[in-house]
């Protein structure tokens, strides 16, 4: 029994830990409202008095919604870098680096990493990283219209 | 669906009002869920990536919060505590795993060192607060109304019972109406097989005639008198104890000697055996 003060001591840290992790939360605004949480906790049977667990179950899906946005954002960087490898190998560098040093004297940025202001998610990111979590997404494949083809042909 | 959408929220508009409460709910966690990809570094997105993260997060939260309450409901509480979210989070995050998972029910495991709480602690350590964008509109004045209407409230039905339960049914008066059954049924401790004297409520379904039950209302003395001829059995068919009774022609007296009661397979009449006898005599 040499090792009950010490698991004693132990769980008193970490209920102090936790108390002030929930303390913490009460001065936390989860994105999602307080009152959306409650609705679902009453459509799914959670009762619970405690406001504090309801923050943290809102911090929680925060949190996933974040991992699975922040994976979603990597694979759309990785898929731009790719593009934008293939560019600069097809364009001649020496021109490249005239137009480059030119846009920045006018204090404009590298036309090519502008692409980074046009990040959208998209369905493929997004089933990308949702497979990682477990969630199979499956999309139909786009199609092309029959007026774009009729306008191609033309 | 496929066309890109800002995420400003000046940009953001419902375009149709929603009259489903379901799709009011999906609009503002799409609003969130929008929010939070913000956060993190989109500025566009596409509406149909939008929306089926918002599903995504909807159900999240509520497999979350639904396995919880049943780990509660299995340690037999209906309010679930911190342990049972705890619970839940370990069981939504196998997939991607955290620290510590392969140890989860060892019997010194402690569940508030848990790894996840530690994480989700770090989150809200380090992200920024992203305050909802939009002002929503106050559902508790709803749900007030709604409070004052029901009559069964807190008060009258005392704590123990969750408001979220409708009301009881009214008991109402407790009239003999409420003895009484549709069809006339009565209990069996009422009828005239114990009674003996009721014949009202009888409950005709099971009986094929009238008759069946009844009893005379007091019961006389039986006398058995068995005669040597005729060489008739006496069985308990009316008609051969009618034989019995019937070949001494000695005018009895009218007393009723027997009643047999019969089966109920057989037809069934009040037999009183002194009329009888009187037309016995006339075959005999």
């Amino acid at each position: 029994m040499n090792h009950n003060p010490q698991s004693s001591d132990g769980k008193h840290d970490d209920d102090s830990a936790l108390s002030d992790f929930l303390a913490s939360l009460m001065d936390y605004a989860p994105t999602i409202p307080d009152e959306l949480v409650e609705h679902y906790l009453a459509k799914s049977g959670f009762q619970c008095p405690d406001v504090r667990l309801i923050r943290l179950v809102a911090v929680a899906t925060q949190k996933f919604v974040a991992e699975v946005a922040s994976d979603a954002l990597q694979h759309c960087k990785a898929r731009q870098a790719a593009v934008v490898k293939d560019k600069r190998e097809k364009q001649q560098k020496v021109i490249y680096l005239c137009l480059l040093s030119f846009l920045i004297s006018f204090g404009l940025s590298d036309p090519l990493l502008e692409q980074d202001k046009r990040l959208i998610l998209t369905m493929d990111d997004l089933s990308k990283s949702l497979r990682e979590v477990g969630i199979e997404i499956s999309t139909l494949p786009l199609y092309i219209s029959l007026h774009v083809l009729v306008s191609i042909t033309k | 669906m496929r066309k890109s959408r800002s995420k400003r929220k000046s940009n953001i508009h419902l375009q149709q009002p929603t009259t489903n409460p379901r799709d009011f709910q999906f609009m503002i966690t799409k609003v969130a869920v929008s929010q939070i990809c913000k956060s993190v570094g989109f500025r566009r997105s596409r509406v149909s990536a939008l929306e089926t993260l918002t599903l995504v997060a909807t159900k999240y939260l509520e497999t979350l919060v639904k396995s919880a309450a049943s780990f509660s409901n299995a340690a037999s509480r209906t309010q679930s505590n911190i342990l049972d979210l705890t619970n839940a989070l370990h069981d939504m995050s196998l997939q991607v795993g955290f620290m510590g998972a392969s140890t989860l029910y060892d019997h010194n495991n402690c569940l508030l060192k848990s790894s996840a709480l530690e994480s989700l602690s770090d989150f809200v350590s380090s992200t920024n607060e992203i305050p909802f964008a939009k002002p929503i509109e106050r559902a508790k004045e709803r749900e007030s109304e709604e409070v004052n209407a029901v009559p069964g409230s807190f008060q009258e039905r005392g704590g123990h019972i969750p408001e979220w339960l409708p009301r009881f049914p009214d008991v109402g008066d407790t009239n003999e109406n409420c003895d009484k059954r549709v069809n006339g049924e009565q209990l069996w401790e009422n009828s005239s097989l114990v009674l003996g004297c009721q014949i009202d409520g009888f409950e005709e379904k099971r009986c094929g005639s009238n008759n069946v039950g009844k009893l005379p209302k007091g019961r006389s003395r039986i006398k058995f008198r068995v005669n040597n001829g005729g060489g008739t059995r006496v069985g308990l068919n009316v008609i051969s104890c009618n034989n019995v009774f019937g070949q001494s022609k000695d005018e009895e007296e009218a007393e009723p000697v027997a009643v047999c009661e019969k089966s109920v397979k057989s037809e069934e009449k009040q037999i009183l055996v002194y009329k009888r006898r009187k037309k016995r005599c006339q075959f005999l």
